[in-house]
């Protein structure tokens, strides 16, 4: 896959879904001003917000970047990695606007900045594969990243254990994109017709 | 040599079925498919552009078999969606650049091939062009049509010129108007 293609997917996905990583940041931003301290805030409401934006992935919503990109020559691996990249993006986006409303708030703890993105990008990963699945498969899948959002968080701050907590991040992450990659590669674009 | 073969095509996934159809379109040719319903239709065109895989049956796209060889297929075929496109012109200009990076086509002759091909088009709903043209920008050998528009028939073939094209369609009347 050329970058140009992954960059072409990124930015039509994020350009189309440009409102919900709008109000996902604002959101955030509030919510920062208003919670200023810990690392609650920033890695299970940006979970929250990574999740759902994960879910506007769901086949059916644009059907003309679905058509294309499925008819597109790509392998499944490289089209599950292009379109991970896209509530990732916007997931981070919104911690960062959750941060930097801690900090105008006054916080100046820097742990949040340290746990908070890879717990979200994590939770995101695995919420994508709900977005291409329907009924109690979906609702797993969302219970999973929830779930992976709220352990990084007892790591961190139960456990205090920061290298565990990007560690079991990462090991979460590198499975749900291949998991979400096996997903999209057996997926049925009948099933929308 | 055949860019589209089917033998004994069929596709079967629970209420959703195609087939068995049997045909070849080699380049150049035009071939109007009437199928028993809208969604056999649809389901037809996914198979022909190597989208969706035939549960029995044998499909070739330029001789690769899209159960192995999905990315050359995909490479030789496009699908011009039934559904038309409510884009804005500035939307539209974007769509093509999305298009062109897709199938590394380039951007700027990918746009200037669009504003052709809707001059070529003046007459025809855009809603209904931009879907036809986003699908020629990529220079396909196989144009696949699902269930296009009857009304545009003399259109979308001058569009279209001499690519080899199958058109899937939900009656006998609209295959008609299509047939070469």
């Amino acid at each position: 896959m050329t970058a140009r293609a992954l960059f072409a997917i990124a930015t039509a996905r994020l350009y189309a879904e440009r409102r919900v990583v709008l109000y996902a940041c604002a959101a955030a931003l509030f919510a920062g001003l208003l919670q200023p301290r810990g690392a609650a805030g920033p890695m299970l409401l940006g979970s929250l917000l990574g999740v759902a934006v994960a879910l506007t992935q769901s086949p059916g919503r644009r059907p003309y970047l679905d058509r294309s990109e499925q008819g597109a020559p790509l392998f499944g691996r490289e089209l599950a990695r292009a379109k991970a990249l896209v509530p990732c993006i916007a997931a981070a986006i919104a911690v960062g606007a959750y941060l930097c409303g801690q900090f105008l708030a006054g916080s100046r703890d820097g742990l949040a900045l340290a746990v908070a993105p890879i717990a979200v990008v994590a939770a995101t990963l695995t919420a994508l594969s709900a977005a291409i699945r329907r009924g109690w498969n979906r609702a797993v899948y969302l219970a999973l990243a929830l779930a992976a959002a709220a352990a990084a968080y007892v790591l961190v701050v139960v456990a205090r254990s920061i290298p565990g907590e990007l560690a079991f991040c990462a090991l979460v992450s590198f499975f749900a994109l291949r998991q979400y990659g096996e997903a999209l590669a057996r997926y049925d674009p009948v099933e929308g017709i | 040599m055949a860019l589209l073969r089917m033998r004994n095509a069929a596709f079967l996934s629970g209420s959703a079925r195609a087939g068995p159809i049997s045909m070849e379109i080699s380049a150049g040719e035009r071939l109007a498919l009437p199928c028993s319903s809208p969604r056999e239709a649809a389901i037809v065109a996914l198979l022909a552009t190597g989208i969706v895989k035939a549960t029995s049956g044998s499909v070739l796209v330029d001789d690769y078999d899209p159960r192995v060889q999905s990315v050359h297929c995909k490479r030789a075929a496009a699908l011009v969606p039934h559904e038309p496109l409510d884009l804005t012109d500035h939307e539209f200009a974007r769509y093509v650049a999305y298009r062109a990076a897709l199938w590394n086509v380039d951007r700027a002759r990918a746009l200037a091939h669009a504003r052709r091909l809707l001059e070529r088009l003046d007459g025809m709903h855009e809603a209904f062009a931009y879907p036809l043209v986003a699908a020629l920008v990529v220079e396909p050998k196989l144009v696949v049509l699902d269930r296009p528009q009857r009304a545009y028939a003399a259109q979308i073939a001058a569009a279209v010129g001499t690519r080899a094209t199958l058109s899937t369609h939900a009656s006998f009347a609209a295959a008609r108007a299509f047939a070469a």
